[in-house]
């Protein structure tokens, strides 16, 4: 019976054609999951995010900012704006704020803001945080 | 050897055999080049994320602050003020890099602004922002 199927040879391209076909078809697909799952978790996280600011004092030189992390992961702070009616004043930060811990970021390079404003933080992973002053 | 030269038969399934080999090869070939094309780019389109960090209203003109949090690439080629495509020049942004936007548009005060960004893949960001009075 073996003998017989080991010496028959129909039929052997289409199989070679069916396992070529599959092992494509299993490339693409683990691909696209593999890559789909990476991006669901990079999503979960920005969702698990909860920063606040929930301070804003004049310093000596500079300024000075309390962040709040209320979400279950460190947060990597790396922009902050001080917004009021005329000027938008963008600043590169770099400050790591661990889940449930508070931080203060003093800076000589951010001056005060004076009279209305609005201060705003960005997470690396895309969230932000308001904060309105006067 | 002059012998072997002279005698032509065989030469016919030797020719067809080889024949085959090059189409299968052709088009293996062109299989896997479609497979790498397609979830390439769907990789690609799947890795964009984007976000508008601020929204500046200044005269004539709304500036945008955008910020690259994808995995891939991105380049911005529209931005959408009211359902009306702005004319602006096509912003580039690497993963992590972020930059200005600038389109010329005329707003008035006190009014809401649905403000699409959208990139080359199809990626689009909306959000509603108030101008300054």
């Amino acid at each position: 019976m073996f003998r017989r199927l080991r010496r028959d040879r129909r039929g052997i391209s289409n199989v070679i054609v069916v396992v070529l076909s599959l092992v494509i078809i299993l490339a693409i697909v683990s691909n696209v999951v593999l890559w789909n799952y990476d991006m669901n978790q990079v999503d979960w996280e920005k969702m698990r995010e909860n920063v606040t600011i929930t301070g804003v004092t004049n310093a000596n030189y500079g300024s000075q900012y309390n962040f709040k992390n209320e979400g279950g992961l460190t947060v990597h702070l790396v922009s902050l704006w001080i917004n009021n009616s005329t000027l938008h004043q963008h600043y590169n930060i770099n400050v790591f704020v661990n889940s449930a811990e508070t931080k203060t970021y003093l800076s000589e390079d951010i001056p005060y803001p004076t009279g209305s404003y609005t201060i705003k933080v960005v997470t690396e992973r895309g969230n932000m945080a308001v904060y309105s002053g006067s | 050897m002059r012998k072997l030269l002279r005698n032509r038969r065989g030469v016919t399934p030797v020719l067809s055999s080889l024949l085959l080999t090059v189409i299968a090869v052709a088009g293996m070939s062109i299989a896997i080049t479609a497979t790498y094309v397609i979830t390439d780019q769907l990789h690609d389109s799947m890795g964009e994320r984007l976000i508008v960090e601020d929204v500046w209203f200044t005269p004539g003109q709304v500036s945008l602050y955008l910020r690259n949090v994808g995995k891939v690439s991105v380049e911005v080629v529209s931005v959408y003020v009211n359902r009306t495509d702005q004319s602006v020049t096509a912003l580039e942004l690497e993963e992590g890099s972020h930059g200005w936007l600038h389109a010329s548009y005329s707003w008035s005060a006190d009014s809401v602004y649905e403000i699409k960004v959208v990139t080359m893949r199809g990626t689009n960001v909306a959000d509603y922002y108030v101008s300054p009075s």
